[in-house]
């Protein structure tokens, strides 16, 4: 295991930001801290990378423990949410920092500096000040200036958040395809489902101070540990105390299914393909359904219809925790 | 910036515009600029000779060399420790915080005169409260070079920390943990990245508080007493040559003051464009989208 947090809590005041998180992170890979905003997981990339120190609690990085050792000497990249940027320096001599501060020789600077900017295509930016250039090329500049010192972890917090859409999804793929190259370890903090979902190798996910779950993608979309997960892993709906995806939910005209639950549609939204249905049962919940255009036209699925819901076979389903 | 213009006291009308011109200008020119201008009148009054005459007196020429030697002084000190107290103020949090902070405007409310006292009833060689200690170990403060550097490091504090501590709170320390990340120690950091942000700052503010140490009249009168004109700095000079009936010469010591606070400005206004033009790139292209 590469990097090893053992029982750590840090509190701002009265607010509890991680309360006795204990993971372990996986050698080269990419591993995503998903959750909220606020749910403490920049917290724990900043104690990782020693930013921050925690109150209690011990990091081990590569075997070393590194509790507390300061952030220059854990050698780790960190690439912050608005780039953090040397402002007065060229987009060179910015990736080169690192390397002149170890007191590397001339000529090995030059030599890493040109292949890094070649590898985050910024080689025509080199001599032009940050302020000259975009956000998405600043951000691959920070990356780039991140790495050159070989870290043995590289830590990126909400790293494309500043960035728009579009920009954001292309930067998500070459990050990954990066990461392909590269073979860092490397540990990014997102608050965005998707993202996590699509790059990394394995989600920690972190709500209120906690880790609720540790898994590769997969293991967390068909196994979520409780109905946090679920719910912050794409859209849900609650059918009779469990909570299901709305595209899980098979729809009969008739009653007989076992445990169906009974209701009226009470409302249709369609969205291109997808049919969006509300169904109000007869303890008076709502419990969304989505299902294809075609199946809801074949079933004859319209408002003020009568239906019998269940979900569907082999679906994930999780009880719904008990409303305190 | 249309909706910003439009709220302009007087934008949109021309008579009251100039009006407002007029006032200004007339402001500045009745309180300032005639004033001066008359000080370089009455200096060149008997044509440039009377001028040199005056500053070739040994009086001046010593009167000078003082004020820049204890205004250089003053300013290196107020430099370090400025850079020093803002970075202090900005960065860390520590009880007293506040205080610390309504301590540092306190030479500009408090009026020089009363700064020269406190310190003459510290410093004093019979009575002060470290006085008597500092004589016996060698060293005079009050009457003499120490003091006098003191009184105008005093006076002149506050320039160089108001002009960096806005400076350094734009800047966040996001750059400094970069740096630190990437394996630079304090003092790396200080000088690479710190430093640099907030140069022109620490620049504009130096110059400032040269200028006002150069002029600084009172709380220096009071701590050099009168030593033979051993202590006499530029500006005390200027009002006891006057007193004497000795104007001309007043007025050819006042000119250097007047022309050096005016080359002090110019090089603050050369300074500040540039300034300003990285300041607004930078809010430029932070407004990018991608």
């Amino acid at each position: 295991m590469s990097i090893d947090v053992s029982g750590v809590t840090k509190r701002f005041g009265d607010f509890v930001a991680l309360d006795d998180v204990t993971v372990s992170l996986p050698t080269g890979q990419l591993t995503a801290l998903l959750g909220p905003s606020g749910g403490g997981k920049s917290t724990l990339l900043r104690i990782i990378a020693g930013l921050d120190g925690a109150d209690t609690g011990t990091v081990t990085i590569e075997g070393r423990e590194a509790t507390n050792l300061p952030a220059r000497k854990r050698n780790v990249g960190f690439v912050f949410q608005h780039y953090a940027v040397f402002k007065h320096m060229t987009v060179a001599k910015n990736v080169a920092f690192g390397l002149e501060i170890r007191n590397r020789p001339k000529q090995e600077i030059q030599r890493r500096v040109e292949e890094l900017l070649e590898l985050v295509h910024l080689s025509q930016f080199r001599d032009r000040m940050p302020s000259q250039l975009s956000g998405g090329q600043r951000q691959r500049m920070a990356l780039a200036r991140a790495l050159a010192v070989e870290p043995t972890v590289l830590l990126l917090d909400e790293p494309f958040g500043a960035l728009d859409a579009k920009v954001r999804k292309e930067l998500r793929d070459w990050l990954r395809r990066l990461h392909d190259e590269v073979h860092t370890t490397t540990i990014f903090v997102t608050h965005d489902q998707e993202e996590a979902l699509e790059v990394a190798d394995e989600i920690v996910v972190i709500n209120d101070g906690r880790v609720e779950q540790i898994g590769s993608p997969d293991e967390l979309y068909d196994k979520p540990a409780n109905d946090f997960v679920m719910r912050f892993l794409g859209e849900t709906t609650d059918l009779a105390g469990q909570t299901v995806r709305p595209h899980d939910i098979e729809v009969a005209m008739q009653p007989g299914g076992l445990g169906a639950t009974a209701g009226t549609v009470t409302r249709i939204l369609r969205v291109g393909f997808e049919v969006r249905v509300t169904v109000t049962t007869e303890a008076g919940d709502d419990v969304l359904v989505s299902m294809t255009r075609t199946l809801a036209r074949s079933l004859g699925v319209e408002e003020g219809a009568k239906v019998w819901l269940t979900a569907a076979k082999g679906a994930t389903t999780v009880p719904v925790m008990a409303a305190v | 910036m249309a909706s910003s213009q439009s709220t302009m006291v007087g934008a949109g009308n021309p008579v009251l515009k100039w009006l407002l011109r007029l006032l200004v200008v007339g402001y500045l020119f009745l309180l300032v600029a005639w004033p001066s201008g008359y000080i370089v009148r009455r200096t060149f009054e008997d044509g440039t000779q009377s001028f040199l005459d005056a500053l070739s007196d040994p009086d001046v020429t010593h009167a000078l060399k003082l004020s820049v030697t204890v205004a250089l002084v003053a300013v290196l000190i107020n430099l370090v420790f400025g850079v020093g107290m803002s970075l202090l103020l900005v960065r860390f949090e520590f009880p007293g915080k506040r205080v610390l902070s309504a301590l540092i405007d306190l030479p500009m409310a408090i009026s020089p005169i009363v700064v020269g006292l406190a310190l003459i009833l510290v410093y004093n060689g019979r009575y002060g409260w470290f006085g008597p200690t500092l004589e016996d170990a060698g060293l005079q403060v009050v009457f003499a070079k120490p003091g006098m550097i003191m009184a105008t490091a005093f006076v002149a504090l506050p320039l160089v920390i108001r002009e960096v501590v806005p400076v350094l709170e734009d800047m966040g320390d996001e750059q400094e943990q970069a740096a630190n990340s990437l394996g630079a120690n304090a003092w790396q950091t200080f000088w690479r990245i710190t430093l640099p942000g907030i140069k022109w700052a620490v620049v504009y503010g130096v110059v400032l508080s040269l200028a006002r140490s150069l002029g600084e009249f009172g709380a220096v009168k009071v701590v050099a007493g009168n030593v033979s004109g051993e202590t006499t700095t530029a500006p005390v000079l200027v009002q006891q040559k006057y007193q004497n009936f000795e104007q001309g010469t007043a007025y050819a010591v006042a000119f250097v003051l007047v022309a050096v606070a005016v080359v002090a400005l110019i090089v603050v206004a050369l300074l500040r464009p540039s300034e300003h033009k990285t300041a607004r790139a930078r809010v430029g292209a932070g407004k990018e989208p991608s």
